[in-house]
């Protein structure tokens, strides 16, 4: 295998998710491949010498080919996230070394039936694994069950109604735990136990399950899905740290 | 949780995923599902399920069940500290 090495991407285009998020498109020299689940690291090196690098999950299926889609929170205190959402241009050079991290990733070969379980900005590995599942035309079943604040705070909105379309074999189900939308009869809560029991009934405690949020969220998941007899090598998980809030 | 009197704060920690580069600089390959077995409690768990703590100087894992240090990692500007005393072993598997 090759060495882990540190390589310019070019920024191709920037996307606006949500007010504060935004999707990058680089172009690679040396495009590597990668695993649904896979994240890099990003290295920001100022003009003194000084260096900070962060990790960012790879939102891309392997199948979009010489380029990768980060997606990537505003963190308003934060050193790296700011400098992405405020300062980047498209044409910009950004530094970065991967694809790393072979656990937390899931291909169409390992099988289902797929749980996946996203908090927050937590949902954009879980987005690479289902844009890879469906290019490869692949029926796995599948369930999305993801947390956000406000609608407003939904990445990705438009492509998940999509991809979860008749006959794709998979649900998405959102749960709002600050404002739900006018007339919505979802959840509106956090994550608990209530919650999982329903989402992981049609896949019993047979599914692969990955978790991927901020680690309160993540640590409470877990919990709660290997409380209810689900393996604990079966369920993979992702921590991302604080909220930001 | 109460930030100011916990002894490990468990929302500022993120997980073995988040130092996988560093570790696959060390090792050469990817480490994430190395199993390791804890020395204070002989807990064995795969490294990306460890407890890291990124924001320091250095980069400190510990144990998800007793929160014993596992392992700490340092970069200077001329060398890389790795110290695994917390560790009994690592197995990381041919395949890997």
């Amino acid at each position: 295998m090759a060495a882990l090495e540190w390589q310019l991407g070019t920024v191709t285009t920037i996307q606006t998710e949500t007010p504060k998020t935004k999707s990058f498109f680089l172009a690679l020299p040396k495009w590597m491949g990668h695993r649904p689940g896979h994240h890099i690291d990003l290295r920001l090196t100022a003009p003194d010498g000084y260096r900070t690098q962060r990790s960012y999950s790879i939102a891309s299926a392997p199948e979009l080919t010489g380029q990768l889609e980060l997606t990537v929170d505003l963190i308003p205190d934060g050193e790296v996230s700011p400098y992405l959402h405020d300062v980047v241009m498209q044409g910009d050079l950004l530094e970065l070394r991967g694809p790393i991290g072979g656990y937390f990733v899931w291909d169409v070969s390992l099988g289902g039936p797929l749980l996946l379980v996203g908090g927050g900005s937590g949902v954009v590995p879980l987005m690479a694994m289902l844009r890879h599942r469906a290019a490869q035309h692949s029926t796995i079943p599948a369930r999305l069950l993801y947390s956000v604040r406000t609608a407003d705070d939904v990445i990705y909105r438009d492509e998940l109604a999509r991809l979860a379309g008749a006959g794709s074999g998979l649900d998405v189900l959102f749960t709002y735990t600050r404002q739900a939308p006018a007339g919505w009869t979802g959840y509106r809560r956090r994550i608990d136990a209530a919650m999982l029991n329903e989402v992981i009934k049609p896949f019993g405690l047979a599914a692969k399950t990955y978790v991927c949020g901020p680690t309160l969220l993540v640590e409470s998941v877990a919990n709660l899905l290997v409380g209810m007899g689900q393996p604990a090598e079966r369920v993979r998980t992702e921590r991302f740290g604080p909220t930001g809030s | 949780m109460d930030v100011e009197t916990a002894d490990v704060n468990t929302e500022l920690m993120v997980d073995g995923n988040a130092i996988a580069g560093e570790l696959e600089l060390i090792f050469g390959h990817d480490m994430t599902s190395a199993l390791v077995r804890c020395a204070s409690c002989a807990a064995q768990g795969m490294i990306a399920t460890m407890m890291a703590f990124v924001r320091g100087p250095g980069v400190v894992l510990r144990c998800p069940s007793c929160e014993a240090v596992i392992a700490r990692i340092v970069e200077t500007p001329t060398a890389t500290y790795l110290d695994t005393r917390g560790a009994m072993y690592l197995r990381i598997g041919h395949s890997a």
